[in-house]
């Protein structure tokens, strides 16, 4: 027996047959899914993080005290990587007698190295630019407000007068959501040659790195290894709080989207080949008996199954590449910057899931083929035993956690997943089998054709039980994609509600509290929330010196040089949420802190222990009490220490908050600086549109995604239904044979099937509900989410019905059929 | 019937009356077309021409529906590879036709027929947890438990070994007196067709002999 050439002769000649070409189907839509998912999962993580970068202005920041040493730059050079050179720092500015504190830039040539500056000179026109030449300096708009002064004017910065060239519409900026003051760009050799960067100039100088990504992720890991003390690296994952949170929702999203089409393509796949199986039974067992070795007829079944599944993964790839490409070519305007190219690894790895899909899930029913006797071809009339669990089907168990695990990314998602994946399956025997003996029971009081139905349901336990649990993994999926899914998005998006904060005021000084609370009010601002600020220094933790477990998380818990900006209030601020201990009573004994978790995984810090802060000339101890999850995105005023209000009310402070008001307000908050001078006011709408920017790419991006997949869970449903068919139609024809009305056998199936499908969707709403919420809460860390029932439960019945219908119109056509046939089955 | 080849002609002339409570033997070579005329008489089929009275009633005019009614009442069936259901124990299979009818004492008669045929300590074993020839008294007691008027038998024995093909012909021929049963059988089985009232031979389609002991 040559097992090639008779591989290949069975396929030509079994591939009319259904089965096989349904796992080719089946494998191409795999494929299909898989690719276009992965690489347009990969694109538009690419288009993220080039977006993030943007804001940065470089895939990496290296950002310390000192200038770097010339190392950095030269390493980073080695590698092909392009570096620009930033210094910033704060100065006043000055033109006459007025003044006004600033952030200053000051950029070499090649900045940004990603993203864009964008100026608008005199005429109006906005333009790309850089550094400003010698000189000149680009200013915010509220620059010319305070100091009194157009376009073209000059001001005074450090010891040099440069001429204002034009104001500054968009810049890359360090990733901070607050500016405590406007900026103003400079050319970095002006800011060298006047004299700022002084001993005690507290300036930051920055070194912007960007280029290939391999080159970028090299250059991190030295660069950490050679970082000088208090020198912080920040990558674009890093780059902002709540850029951050947005690019990790939305690769959660796309990642359980993409897990979800490789799985049930698995089940699919799993279905078709147990068929394939079961055909396959007669001609092996002939096989056997005619001499071939079991080995033989392995290799034979395996290379079948090659022969089967490389055009077809080939064909899926094709399609899949084509898919993502047509996605992209309309969904692609949504990105920012320029298209990133094509990845091949995504789709190359597809394909090879594709292979380890089809053998991981096929395998174990070709497997038993081996155990198939000879002495079957004498006894024909023994049908194929119904087959009980064996070792063989933790395979597919395998290469399903395999998939989970290399799909989902963390071990959290993942474990999320196949534990309710695992759970529904546990949940799926029980209940059915509860069921079952319920219908089993209950079908003795029914009647006729429906009762039948019933029985013939209970009586098929093993075959019901299968078929029930992989609809309701079908369902379950649908009603993840098709409602948890988007409910999840819209839940995400409401997070930031129209009235979401897009100013900041800083500086505000308690005098003026309320009359800028009133000023404010009569623009029609809305959504103001004003916090006592104080700035100072944190001296000891339990009385010595205080030690940050590493310097990965300093970004996180302040300024390096240990400046802290502390508030208080009476409430648990909005967007706050107390993790352990409690928040503060009326009236505490002694000063009382609540602790952001960051800073408690910062410094280890644990309830009880005491912070000593400097607060200009105050020393000030208070004692531990809570800890605090503090929402970043929610565009408020928020702090890493909250004092309890009693001891806060004696520190000297001045107020921050952030307030929503119409686009178009300018001109009525300039005149608010000009009433207020030493008012700040910040515009983050710009961050703002940002970040709404992303959410509706990312969740843009995951409805396509989640269409793939969507696919692969009706293939699952076919393939589930299509397990049983050979069965029923033969069922059918005896029972027509035996007398059985036609309209006996299509109730019975109907009945059959409706049980099939309630059960598997009363299974699957229970499923989705329970997946969703923990995905919306242990994984993407969303609070207050409440599955939609109704729709829930509209979709998943609405498919059990679909169910239904399509197993009873399938029953027609062979209720139809001529019951002669039963005869002449051999 | 109209083959690739053109139209085929699969009986031709054949002309069979078979009185209440007697046994027939069709019997020919295989291709003869023996199936094909039980498959006719018994209503599983039509013929393009020609008439076919059952029990009284005349099929010529019934469609498929109206006449699986009458096989629901009248007939009962026993295959050469017994078509019990994978999926049902012996029972459960032996119940099919009083379910079909609608029978609330399905179980009660269904388990006494296994018994009659002297399985009832096999009731609630699978098909696949049987010998062939207990599979096939499984059969004739799914065809006699609702006593039917008329039995069909395609190859009873076909599958069987002689011992065991003996006892089931004996069975077959046992519950046909006792119920007082119309019998019709195909089969290769001299021996067996000559425990039958009439016999008929088929060749290519048309009787070549018709004999009654």
């Amino acid at each position: 027996m040559k097992p090639l050439a008779f591989a290949a002769r069975s396929l030509r000649r079994e591939f009319r047959h259904a089965e096989l070409a349904t796992l080719a189907a089946a494998l191409v839509l795999a494929v299909a899914a898989l690719a276009a998912v992965a690489t347009l999962a990969s694109r538009v993580e690419q288009a993220i993080v080039a977006s993030a970068a943007e804001l940065l202005g470089g895939d990496l920041a290296i950002s310390a005290s000192r200038p770097l040493p010339a190392d950095f730059v030269n390493t980073a050079q080695a590698d092909g990587l392009a570096t620009s050179q930033q210094v910033e720092f704060n100065s006043m500015l000055f033109a006459g007698a007025r003044s006004r504190l600033s952030e200053v830039r000051a950029n070499d040539a090649r900045f940004p190295l990603r993203g864009s500056l964008v100026v608008q000179g005199a005429d109006g026109g906005t333009q790309l630019a850089h550094a400003p030449p010698r000189g000149r300096v680009y200013v915010d708009p509220e620059v010319l407000q305070a100091l009194q002064i157009r376009l073209g004017d000059q001001l005074q910065l450090g010891d040099g007068e440069f001429a204002v060239a034009a104001t500054i519409v968009q810049s890359p900026d360090s990733g901070d959501l607050l500016r405590f003051a406007p900026r103003a760009v400079m050319n970095i050799d002006d800011a060298l040659a006047s004299g700022l960067l002084g001993p005690g100039s507290r300036a930051r100088h920055r070194l912007l790195v960007a280029g290939a990504p391999d080159a970028v992720t090299r250059f991190a890991s030295w660069a950490r290894a050679h970082l000088p003390d208090g020198a912080e690296l920040t990558t674009v994952a890093d780059a902002q709080q709540n850029l951050r949170q947005a690019f990790e929702r939305g690769q959660a999203f796309l990642r359980m989207a993409a897990l979800l089409a490789a799985l049930l393509s698995g089940i699919a796949v799993a279905l078709g080949a147990q068929r394939f199986a079961r055909r396959k039974v007669e001609e092996v067992a002939l096989l056997r008996c005619l001499g071939a070795r079991r080995g033989e007829i392995l290799a034979a079944l395996l290379l079948e199954l090659g022969l089967l599944a490389l055009p077809a993964c080939l064909l899926g790839l094709a399609l899949g590449i084509g898919l993502q490409q047509a996605v992209f070519g309309l969904a692609g305007s949504l990105l920012p910057g320029p298209a990133p190219s094509l990845p091949w690894a995504p789709p190359l790895a597809a394909f090879a899931v594709g292979v380890a899909v089809l053998f991981g899930f096929a395998l174990p029913p070709l497997l038993r083929l081996r155990d198939v006797e000879p002495v079957r071809v004498f006894r024909q009339e023994v049908t194929p035993r119904v087959r009980r669990f064996d070792a063989l089907y933790l395979l597919p168990l395998a290469v399903g956690a395999g998939l989970i695990l290399a799909g989902a990314g963390s071990l959290r998602l993942a474990g999320t997943l196949a534990a309710g994946f695992a759970g529904i399956a546990l949940v799926t025997a029980a209940l059915g089998i509860l069921l079952l003996w319920l219908a089993r029971a209950g079908s003795a009081r029914l009647g006729g054709a429906l009762r039948f139905g019933l029985a013939n349901l209970a009586r098929r336990r093993v075959l019901t039980l299968l078929q029930a649990g992989a609809l309701a993994l079908g369902l379950t999926a649908l009603a993840l994609l098709g409602v948890i899914g988007p409910s999840l998005l819209s839940h995400w998006r409401a997070e930031l509600p129209a009235d979401t904060p897009n100013w900041f005021a800083l500086n505000i000084q308690p005098a003026q509290r309320s009359d800028f609370e009133h000023a404010l009010a009569g623009l029609g601002a809305q959504n103001l929330n004003l916090l006592p600020m104080a700035v100072g220094k944190l001296v000891a933790i339990n009385g010595q010196a205080p030690h940050a477990r590493d310097s990965a998380g300093r970004r996180a818990a302040g300024r390096p040089d240990g400046e802290v900006r502390l508030s208080w209030s009476q409430a648990l601020p909005e967007a706050n949420t107390v993790l352990a201990g409690h928040w503060f009573g009326p009236a505490p004994g002694r000063p009382e802190l609540s602790v952001d978790r960051s800073w408690r995984d910062r410094f280890d810090l644990k309830l009880g222990d005491t912070l000593t802060l400097r607060i200009g000339e105050h020393e000030l101890s208070a004692t531990v009490t809570s800890f605090r999850g503090v929402d970043w995105e929610s565009f408020r005023a928020n702090f890493f220490l909250m004092l309890d209000p009693a001891s806060g009310a004696s520190l000297p402070h001045s107020y921050i908050g952030s307030f929503h008001i119409a686009p178009g307000s300018a001109a009525d908050l300039a005149a608010l600086s000009r009433e207020f001078p030493n008012l700040s006011l910040v515009d983050i709408s710009q961050i703002l549109d940002r970040v709404r920017d992303i959410i509706a790419q990312v969740s843009g991006a995951v409805t396509w995604v989640l269409g793939f997949s969507l696919l692969a869970g009706l293939l699952v449903l076919l393939a589930a239904l299509a397990a049983t068919a050979d069965e029923r139609r033969f069922e059918a024809a005896l029972l027509r044979a035996l007398g059985a009305a036609r309209r006996q056998v299509s109730v019975a199936v109907l009945a059959e099937f409706a049980a099939l499908g309630l059960i598997a969707g009363m299974i699957a709403i229970a499923g989705a509900a329970a997946l969703g919420s923990v995905l919306a809460s242990e994984v993407l860390r969303m609070h207050g989410y409440v599955p939609p029932f109704a729709p829930l439960v509209g979709i998943v019945l609405g498919a059990a019905l679909v169910i239904a219908v399509a197993g009873w119109a399938g029953s027609l056509r062979i209720a139809r059929s001529s019951p002669m046939g039963v005869l002449r089955r051999a | 019937m109209s083959g690739p080849a053109g139209a085929l002609t699969i009986l031709d002339g054949v002309d069979v009356a078979l009185p209440r409570g007697e046994s027939l033997a069709i019997t020919g070579e295989s291709g003869s077309g023996k199936t094909t005329l039980l498959g006719l008489l018994a209503g599983l089929d039509r013929p393009t021409s020609g008439s076919i009275t059952l029990a009284a009633h005349c099929l010529d005019d019934l469609d498929e529906e109206a006449r699986a009614r009458l096989r629901r009442h009248l007939v009962g069936f026993v295959f050469q590879n017994f078509h019990l259901l994978p999926a049902l124990d012996a029972q459960e299979n032996v119940m099919l036709p009083l379910e079909l009818e609608g029978r609330a004492d399905a179980g009660e008669r269904a388990a006494a027929a296994l018994s009659r045929v002297g399985l009832a300590a096999r009731a609630r074993h699978y098909p696949h947890q049987l010998s062939g020839g207990e599979q096939q008294r499984v059969a004739l007691a799914r065809a006699f438990v609702h006593a039917p008027k008329i039995l069909f038998a395609d190859e009873p024995t076909g599958n069987l070994d002689q011992r065991t093909g003996g006892g089931v012909g004996d069975l077959l021929f046992d519950l046909n007196r006792e119920h007082g049963t119309t019998l019709v059988l195909v089969t290769h089985d001299p021996a067996l067709a000559a425990r039958c009232a009439h016999q008929l031979v088929l060749q290519l389609g048309r009787v070549i002999e018709r004999s009654t002991t």
